[in-house]
C-alpha cells in the first residue's frame, strides 16, 4: 500500500502563469479516492482492446474550496491510440462524455485523468499537460493523475500525481512536466458500506459470486462474527497473561475503552425496557399481519362479486381498520 | 403465475461496480427517487447487468421554464425512463460507452426506493415501457436507500407477469378484464434473485485492501495505529434501535390503508350509480313494455324497445389498477414488518439475557 510508504514532501507546484493568489497556495493536496471509481478503472482495464497496453480516462469528483482537498467520486474511460512516436486521445469523445456526465451529476467537476499502467512516459506528460490546461482543463488547479497498475499475477499499486512544469526550451515543453506524488487515501461513504461489505464477501469465494441476503441472515451472520471475534480476543488475552504472548499497549486501551461502554443498568430495568418494547414489536408485527389479511380478503371478494356486491368487501375492510 | 417457461430468464446477475454506481447516486438525492439505465446482457437464461448509468433528476432549462415546484421535478425523476427528452441522452451516452467495449444493451432500468415505497403507477409504466417496447428481457432494479443504510444492502430485481402485461396493453383495468386474465394484487410482479459478481481484478483489489501490510512495529502503542481496515464488515445490523423503523413503516402502512379506503369507496359509489341507473332502465323498460301491450291492444305500431340505450348511460368503471397496486405495496410493507421484527425480537432476547447475566 502506498499510503505505508514515506515520500518527500516537495511544495506543490505553482501554476506557471499569473494566478490570483487564493488559488496560489503551496499547501499540501490531499486525493481521496471513492471506491466506485476505483472499481470502474478496473471494468475498464478489464475491457480495453487486446493489443492495448493501458487504457487512460477521466476522473470526475468535487474539490474543496482552498483547493487543497481533492476526491475523485467517478471517471469515465476515454479511447486512445499509443504508439511508438504519437499518441491519439480522443478529445471529441471525452468532450461529449464530460457534458453527458455533468448533465446527470452536475456537482461534479473535472478533476484529472488516469492511467492503468505505471509507467509515466512522454504521453503521460503531454496528457496531463493537456488535463492541466487552461480552458478546458483544470487550471487554475492541478490536475489529478492517477495510476493503477492492473498486470496479472501482481498487487494493485495506485499511485496520485500532480504536476509542475519543468524548465526545458520551449519546443519541449508541451511534452514535459515534472509529476510530484501526493498522498491519498481511498474513502467509503456510509451509503456504500452496506454494498461494500456484501462485495467484500465475494472475495473468498470460488465464482467471485454472492447473493442478497435477507436481514436476519445478515443479522446472523453478524452474530457470528462477533463470537469468532470474543474468542480471539479472549485467547490473545490469556495468552498475553500467561506470556505467550507480547502484550500490545493499544490493544490493552481498546479494550479497556470497549469494555467500558458496557451500560450500568439494573436487570429491574431491563426487564422492564424489554417488556414494553417487545409488546410495542410484537403487536406492531401481529397489526400489519392481520392488515394484510384483511387487503387479501378484501381483493378476493372484490374480485368474486365484482358488480354485484362490492359492499360487502367494504364492509369487511372497514371493520378491519 | 411465472411459469419458468414465459420468463426469459430466472436470475439476475450484477456486477459490483453497478451496485456501487446505484448507491451512489440513489444516497446523493435521498430521499427523493432517481433513476437511471442498466447495461449488460443476457446469457443463458441469467442477466447480467454489468453497467449502468444515471438519469439526469431534473431538466433545470424546463423548471426554471415552468413554475417546477420539488414535487412535481421528483416525478419529472420517476418518469425519467419513458421520457422523450431522456431519449437523445440515453442513446448518446450509449453509444459513447459502446466505443469503450461496455455491454451497450438496455437491459432496464433501476430506482431507488425509501422502505420499499417503490410500487405506484410510474414503477409500473416505466417496466411496462421497458417490457413492451424496448425489450423483453429487462427487469427494473430497485435499491431500498433506507434499507440499505440500517445494514444489509436492499437490491431487488422485478418484472411484470404476462397477466399484468396482457391487461395494461389493453389499458384497462376493470373487474371483467381482471377476470379474463386471471389477476390478483400478488401477480403483478415476478421477484428474481439477485447475486452480486467480482472480477478478478477487483478480487485482487479487495484482498489488498483488505489485509494491509502489517506495521513495522508489531506492537503499537497508541490507538490511533488501530485503524479499521476500510473493508471490516460493518455490523449495523445489531443496531438495536427499532423504534424508528417500526414507527415510519406505521406510518407508511396507514398511509396505504387510507388510499385503499378512497379506492373502496369509489367503487362503492360507482356500484350504487349502477344500481340507481339499472334500476331506472328496468322502469323505463317495463313502462314501455306496457305501453306496448296496450298499444298492440289497440292495433297501433309498437315502440321499439332498446331506446335506453340512447336515453341512460351506465356509468364508467373505475380503473382497479391504483387498488391493486395499492394492495401489493400493503403487502409488502406488511412483509417488511414481518421480516423485521423477527430479527429485532431476537436482538431484544439477546440483550435481556445478556444485560440480566451482568447485572
Amino acid at each position: 500500500m502506498t499510503d505505508q510508504d514515506s515520500y518527500i514532501h516537495l511544495a506543490r507546484p505553482l501554476p506557471t502563469l499569473n494566478v490570483s493568489p487564493a488559488h496560489a497556495t503551496t499547501g499540501p493536496l490531499n486525493v481521496q479516492i471513492h471506491a466506485q471509481a476505483l472499481f470502474s478503472i478496473l471494468d475498464h482495464s478489464l475491457r480495453r482492446n487486446a493489443d492495448q497496453e493501458r487504457v487512460i480516462g477521466t476522473l470526475l469528483g468535487v474539490r474543496s474550496e482552498d483547493g487543497s482537498e481533492v476526491e475523485i467520486r467517478n471517471c469515465f474511460a476515454v479511447g486512445h491510440n499509443e504508439s511508438q512516436e504519437q499518441v491519439e486521445v480522443d478529445m471529441d469523445y471525452h468532450k461529449t462524455m464530460l457534458s453527458l456526465h455533468l448533465k446527470a451529476n452536475p456537482k461534479e467537476v473535472l478533476v484529472g485523468w488516469y492511467a492503468t499502467s505505471p509507467e509515466l512516459n512522454t504521453f503521460s506528460a503531454l496528457i496531463q499537460n493537456f488535463y492541466a490546461s487552461n480552458g478546458e482543463g483544470t487550471f487554475p488547479h492541478p490536475a489529478v493523475h492517477l495510476t493503477m497498475s492492473t498486470a496479472p499475477g501482481k498487487d494493485i499499486a495506485i499511485r496520485t500525481y500532480i504536476s509542475s512544469a519543468v524548465g526545458v526550451n520551449p519546443d519541449r515543453i508541451a511534452d514535459s512536466c515534472l509529476f510530484v506524488p501526493v498522498p491519498y487515501e481511498i474513502r467509503y461513504n456510509d451509503s456504500d458500506r452496506s454494498g461494500l461489505e456484501l462485495i467484500a464477501g465475494a472475495k473468498n469465494t470460488e465464482d467471485r459470486t454472492v447473493s442478497v441476503m435477507t436481514d436476519i441472515h445478515a443479522l446472523e451472520r453478524a452474530i457470528e462474527e462477533v463470537l469468532g471475534m470474543l474468542d480471539r480476543v479472549s485467547d490473545y488475552v490469556a495468552k498475553v497473561i500467561d506470556g505467550e504472548a507480547e502484550g500490545s499497549t493499544a490493544i490493552g486501551k481498546f479494550l479497556m475503552n470497549t469494555l467500558a461502554l458496557a451500560p450500568k443498568v439494573s436487570g429491574s430495568d431491563v426487564e422492564r425496557m424489554f417488556n414494553t418494547h417487545i409488546q410495542d414489536v410484537l403487536l406492531i408485527s401481529y397489526l400489519a399481519n392481520t392488515i394484510r389479511t384483511q387487503i387479501d380478503l378484501s381483493n378476493k371478494l372484490a374480485n368474486l362479486t365484482s358488480a354485484a356486491a362490492p359492499p360487502i368487501a367494504a364492509t369487511v375492510t372497514a371493520g378491519g381498520k | 403465475m411465472a411459469s419458468p417457461v414465459t420468463a426469459p430468464f430466472k436470475s439476475v446477475r450484477v456486477d459490483a461496480l453497478v451496485v456501487l454506481k446505484i448507491a451512489k447516486h440513489s444516497s446523493s438525492a435521498h430521499p427523493q427517487v432517481i433513476t437511471g439505465q442498466l447495461l449488460g446482457m443476457d446469457v443463458d437464461g441469467e442477466l447480467q447487468v454489468t453497467n449502468s448509468f444515471p438519469f439526469p433528476s431534473a431538466d433545470p432549462a424546463a423548471s426554471s421554464g415552468d413554475f417546477n415546484d420539488n414535487n412535481s421535478s421528483a416525478n419529472a425523476a420517476a418518469a425519467a425512463p419513458r421520457a422523450k427528452a431522456n431519449a437523445f441522452y440515453q442513446a448518446e451516452m450509449m453509444r459513447c460507452l459502446r466505443e469503450m467495449n461496455v455491454d451497450a444493451n438496455s437491459v432496464g432500468w433501476y430506482q431507488s426506493a425509501n422502505l420499499g415505497n417503490f410500487l405506484n403507477a410510474n414503477f409500473v409504466e416505466n417496466q411496462y415501457f421497458y417490457q413492451s417496447t424496448l425489450n423483453e428481457r429487462t427487469i427494473a432494479l430497485v435499491h431500498d436507500t433506507a434499507r440499505s443504510a440500517q445494514g444489509t444492502l436492499s437490491l431487488r430485481a422485478f418484472r411484470l407477469t404476462p397477466a399484468f402485461m396482457a391487461a395494461q396493453k389493453e389499458g384497462k383495468f376493470t373487474s371483467e378484464s381482471l377476470a379474463k386474465h386471471n389477476l390478483t394484487y400478488r401477480d403483478i410482479l415476478i421477484e428474481l434473485p439477485v447475486t452480486i459478481r467480482n472480477s478478478h481484478l477487483l478480487t485482487t483489489l479487495l484482498h489488498q485492501l483488505d489485509s494491509p501490510p502489517l506495521p513495522a512495529n508489531p506492537t503499537p502503542f497508541s490507538l490511533s495505529t488501530l485503524t479499521p481496515t476500510p473493508l471490516f464488515p460493518n455490523y449495523d445490523s445489531l443496531d438495536l434501535s427499532i423504534d424508528p423503523f417500526l414507527e415510519k413503516n406505521c406510518d407508511l402502512l396507514l398511509d396505504s390503508i387510507e388510499t385503499h379506503y378512497t379506492e373502496l369507496n369509489n367503487a362503492q359509489y360507482y356500484t350504487r350509480q349502477l344500481a340507481r341507473e339499472q334500476a331506472k332502465i328496468t322502469a323505463w323498460q317495463t313502462k314501455r313494455k306496457s305501453e306496448n301491450v296496450l298499444r298492440a291492444a289497440a292495433k297501433q305500431e309498437l315502440l321499439p324497445e332498446d331506446e335506453w340505450t340512447r336515453i341512460y348511460k351506465l356509468p364508467q368503471e373505475p380503473s382497479r389498477l391504483e387498488s391493486l397496486l395499492n394492495s401489493r405495496q400493503i403487502e409488502q410493507y406488511a412483509k417488511q414488518v414481518d421480516g423485521f421484527t423477527a430479527g429485532a425480537t431476537a436482538k431484544m432476547f439477546a440483550v435481556n439475557a445478556g444485560l440480566n447475566k451482568t447485572d
